[in-house]
């Protein structure tokens, strides 16, 4: 019986120990001292046949019993040792995660570009295909194909940069449209967006650069009726599923009938820009048959919709590159 | 064109209310740019087409909105009774553009071509004064400042039917004769406005036998000027050609509402009805007695046009089905003639509709008449194609990405620029870039030439930004500039790029100086690109350009070109452009690194086998490029070395003055197997080999 109550009170004493110990070397110490080879529970068993032989069986498996439960509250001890120590480790390695962070600087495109780009791939989106031409042109592409012959009044609203008496730095992209036409079988569709220059002063609405949309469509069926819808098909796109199209009467040397396009865009109307079917001659110069073929053809400023888009109120921020003002994009 | 509504009404009846009128007029493509409201009126500012001459008139605008209500217009001419009668020249005055004096005035036309037409009729013992109130109210509300009796009557007529006349003191004319010529080298000419004006012979003036007393449709001169003394009157009425108006309203600067109208056309059949009604009017205002013999030099009439509109053309054109019948309601209530037979309208073009020549002009006024908002929204039938996007703009895009990607912000500045610019630069007389595109006509005083380079501009935004306390500038353009070539320009493609500041924003307890924009930061943008574009054989070596610092300049080449110069800018340069010294500008030929770009790329496999990394430390003379070292590394390492990554630049203790420590990790791998130590071993013996013999490098690793 002694045996029996000095195992239980050396359980109860190792007990006490494990659960009283705060750091994992003191628990591996005093797993050693209980369970290790020359441990505490080694010497018993070792001794277990100097013990009576009717009491030993039964005395060897209490000494087996204890050892579990040692073996057992030493590993839960050493998982709670552990768990501590991960929490303690976390705590310190707390940080202030308001501080700012590090940030890459992600570069942009510019406003304009960006706005081009979006109109490129809307008619991308219509198969239209993209090209570009020169920025500097003769007076037969910028003016004579687009049947506005010299002292053509309509060359009023477009005061040009001469270089010599027959180059000139482009005033419309419709130009491009000229060149593109010749030599090519029909149907074509045809985008273009570039820098166009008319001797404007600069002012919130002026600039002697900007940049132009133009594009145009050869078929043999082609109405006003398609002009119409493409292009408010491009304006539901562009600025909203909502958006209402107005095609209004004007005047250009190259297309006959001629339309003004406006956009309704939070409760205005704006002016988009101009359109219309190409003028008969404007497809004869070009080689194409004007009793066979028709036309449609539009363009307009790009500054104008983005400045409306995006609520700015001058021309001239987009040329000025002002990084806190391209970073608003 | 300023439209008093009230003087409107004398020739049309309009029941919609004003708002109702301005929306007709934008409809029928008459913009309204200003509209000012009265009690019982209003005054609307109309933008009129520029083909559109007969619009510059009340009766004109009238006929447009009689004809969108599909009415008619009250004409003033029957309504003051009709024209009093005029002798027709005989045929052969008429060959001869010569009338005899048929009462007191003589007018010879010298000059037909310039001049199809002219009529002068004589209204005697006339009153200049104050003109009746309801005119002088209405020549005001139009815009026009009331002058006298005489003079008013000229502008009434001319706003109400848009002809242009001009009234000349007969006393005042030398010889009493008109004389319809071109100007003699060196005249002059006191005009209106009490400015001396030099006349050229491409001017068409009106004279007498001495002297200008005008410049035709244009201006009249000071001295043959209506005054109070004035009593017998020769009123002008005639025809210029509007292309020698235009020329002369240009050259001499002067813009008047005659000769705008002049410029755009006018009714050339309807100039002795505007005479008589003026006539009429002087009558009326000024107590004239009108000489019934008209003069009327018009050897040439113009015969009225006859067009055929086929109107399956109408549906063909507008995408919508008209009644032919709508059609022909739409023409005759604007004035033309309309016979039908089988699908076609046979239109006769009244006389004021210069701009109406083929089919399409009738086609556009059935159109605005019809409505455009009645005009259905279509998609093209046609067959169908994929959008495709000239395959410049693709790679284009693929640079810029490349660059966006690598941090910087796409800018756009101006490609008319000063010739300084370049001096900015320090570009020597002889450079290339300074043989520029010049501008005939700048609009501003030094901004006189296309630009030949995108750096002038990129240091004007980095000035600008910093000027504005933004100091981290990284930014590119991609953008063309302008060459002379052969007569022609050539129009390049560039990218330019300039960065300073620091690298990265939103940084703290990080010293300034490690995130200080250098060279090799802007190197380090160049390699991505050209590596991103796969341009194949791209080499930085040592380069010089006036504008950068000499010892920190670098030339991009591939296959041996130059394609374009990198590097920190001039110290100079700095500081006269008020820039950061850490400033680097980078500029390269666009058009040839996307020529050598290659977007398709191809995969490679994966590497099977684990590499092998090794260290190797070159000690050699500090003159011999890294450049050098690598690739002596790479070419004595092939095939098994991957890569050769420089990790380390040491200059110091235990290495020898004028010598540099460039420590590099290789990589070794090879595609069928794991490498051993001892195969490696191989290749770092042939690698130090290579360099100790080459270049006189110690080797340690």
């Amino acid at each position: 019986m002694d045996a029996h109550l000095d195992l239980e009170k050396l359980g109860r004493e190792a007990e006490g120990a494990i659960a009283a110990t705060k750091e994992p070397e003191d628990l591996e110490r005093i797993r050693r001292h209980y369970l290790g080879r020359r441990g505490v529970l080694a010497g018993l068993t070792a001794r277990l046949p100097q013990i009576d032989a009717p009491e030993r069986p039964e005395y060897g498996q209490r000494l087996n019993a204890l050892r579990d439960r040692l073996i057992q509250a030493i590993d839960d001890k050493e998982a709670s040792l552990r768990l501590r120590a991960t929490s303690t480790r976390l705590d310190a390695e707390k940080i202030d995660v308001t501080l700012p962070g590090r940030r890459r600087r992600l570069g942009r495109r510019h406003i304009l570009g960006r706005t081009l780009q979006e109109v490129q791939d809307i008619f991308l989106g219509m198969g239209f295909e993209i090209v570009e031409g020169p920025e500097v042109e003769s007076e037969e592409f910028n003016f004579e194909r687009l049947n506005m012959p010299r002292d053509h009044p309509a060359r009023d609203a477009q005061d040009s940069f001469y270089i010599t008496d027959d180059l000139l730095l482009r005033t419309q992209s419709t130009a491009v449209d000229a060149r593109i036409m010749i030599g090519r079988p029909p149907p074509m569709r045809v985008l273009t967006t570039g820098r166009c220059y008319r001797r404007d002063a600069s002012d919130p609405t002026h600039m002697p650069i900007f940049h132009q949309v133009d594009g145009f469509m050869v078929g043999e069926r082609i109405t006003m009726a398609d002009l119409k819808g493409v292009l408010a098909a491009f304006a539901r796109q562009f600025f909203g599923p909502a958006t209402a199209t107005k095609f209004v009467p004007s005047y250009f040397p190259f297309t006959e009938p001629s339309a003004e396009t406006l956009v309704s865009f939070r409760g205005t109307w704006m002016e988009l820009g101009g359109c219309g079917m190409f003028h008969p001659r404007v497809l004869e110069v070009a080689g194409l048959d004007p009793e066979r073929y028709s036309a449609f053809a539009f363009g307009w400023g790009v500054e104008r919709p983005a400045m409306v888009r995006y609520g700015i109120p001058d021309l001239r921020l987009f040329w000025e590159n002002d990084l806190r003002f391209l970073g608003q994009f | 064109m300023k439209v008093l509504l009230s003087w409107l009404r004398d020739y049309v009846d309009i029941p919609s209310s004003v708002d109702g009128l301005a929306e007709r007029f934008e409809m029928l493509g008459l913009g309204v740019e200003g509209l000012d409201r009265f009690a019982d009126d209003a005054v609307f500012d109309l933008e009129l087409p520029a083909n559109r001459g007969d619009l510059m008139s009340l009766v004109g605008v009238a006929r447009e909105v009689a004809a969108s209500l599909r009415g008619s217009v009250r004409s003033p001419i029957a309504a003051a009774g009709g024209v009093p009668r005029l002798d027709a020249p005989t045929a052969g005055e008429a060959a001869q553009g010569v009338s005899p004096v048929s009462g007191p005035a003589s007018v010879e036309v010298h000059d037909p071509e310039l001049c199809p037409r002219y009529t002068a009729t004589m209204v005697l013992d006339v009153t200049v004064g104050p003109s009746p109130q309801w005119m002088a109210h209405r020549l005001d509300a139009s815009g026009i400042r009331s002058i006298n009796s005489v003079v008013d009557v000229t502008n009434y007529v001319m706003l109400e039917l848009g002809q242009p006349l001009h009234a000349f003191d007969y006393d005042r004319l030398g010889g009493r004769r008109v004389i319809v010529r071109r100007a003699h080298d060196g005249e002059r000419l006191v005009t209106l406005d009490g400015i001396e004006r030099d006349l050229s012979p491409q001017t068409l003036v009106i004279a007498d036998s001495v002297r200008a007393v005008g410049v035709a449709g244009v201006i009249g001169g000071a001295d043959s000027e209506i005054g109070s003394a004035t009593s017998r009157v020769l009123l002008e009425a005639a025809a210029f050609a509007p292309a020698s108006i235009r020329r002369t309203s240009k050259r001499l600067g002067v813009r008047t509402e005659s000769s705008a109208r002049f410029e755009r056309g006018i009714d050339i059949a309807g100039v002795p009805a505007a005479a008589a009604r003026a006539a009429g009017l002087l009558r009326e205002v000024a107590g004239g007695r009108v000489l019934p013999d008209v003069v009327d030099v018009y050897p040439h009439p113009v015969p009225p046009r006859t067009l055929d509109l086929r109107w399956t053309r109408v549906a063909r054109l507008l995408g919508v089905d008209i009644p032919m019948s709508d059609g022909e309601v739409i023409l005759v209530s604007l004035g033309f003639t309309v016979a039908r037979t089988d699908g076609v309208l046979r239109v006769g073009v009244p006389s004021h509709r210069r701009d109406v020549e083929r089919e399409e002009d009738l086609i556009e006024d059935v159109a605005r008449h019809y409505g455009y908002e009645h005009i259905p929204e279509a998609m093209p039938v046609e067959r169908t194609a994929t959008g495709t996007r000239a395959p410049v703009l693709v790679t284009e895009e693929a640079a810029r990405s490349a660059l966006i990607r690598a941090g910087l912000t796409e800018v756009l500045t101006v490609s008319i620029t000063d010739p300084e610019s370049l001096d900015v630069l320090r570009l020597p007389a002889a450079h290339p870039w300074r043989q520029a595109v010049r501008l005939k006509n700048p609009l501003v005083g030094e901004q006189t030439q296309m630009r030949t380079t995108l750096l002038p501009g990129l240091l004007e935004t980095a000035r600008t930004n910093i000027s504005r306390r933004v100091h981290d500038v990284q930014v590119f353009e991609l953008g063309r500039v302008f060459l002379p070539r052969d007569g022609r320009v050539a129009e390049p493609r560039r990218l330019g790029i300039l960065m300073t500041g620091s690298i990265t924003d939103g940084t703290w307890n990080s010293p300034a100086e490690s995130l200080a924009v250098t060279f090799y930061h802007l190197k380090g943008v160049a390699e991505a690109l050209v590596a991103e574009l796969r341009v194949a054989g791209a080499v930085f070596d040592a380069g010089q350009a006036p504008w950068l610092h000499p010892g920190r300049a670098a030339v991009l080449r591939v296959a041996g070109d130059s394609i374009g110069l990198l590097g920190e800018l001039h110290p100079d340069i700095a500081v006269a452009f008020d820039v950061p010294a850490a400033t680097y500008v980078a500029e390269f030929d666009l058009d040839r690194l996307l020529a050598e770009s290659t977007l398709a790329p191809q995969y490679r496999p994966l590497p099977r086998y684990p590499a092998v990394r090794r260290d190797l430390a070159v000690v050699v003379d500090e003159q011999i490029p890294a450049q050098a070292v690598a690739d002596a590394i790479a070419g004595a390492g092939r095939p098994l070395l991957e890569s050769v990554e420089l990790f380390d630049v040491y200059t110091g203790a235990q290495i020898p003055i004028g010598r540099r420590s460039l420590a590099y990790a290789l990589t070794f791998r090879s595609p069928d197997r794991t490498l051993s130590a001892g195969d490696v071993d191989v290749v770092i013996a042939a690698i130090r080999a290579a360099l100790e013999r080459d270049l006189q490098a110690q080797v340690r690793d």
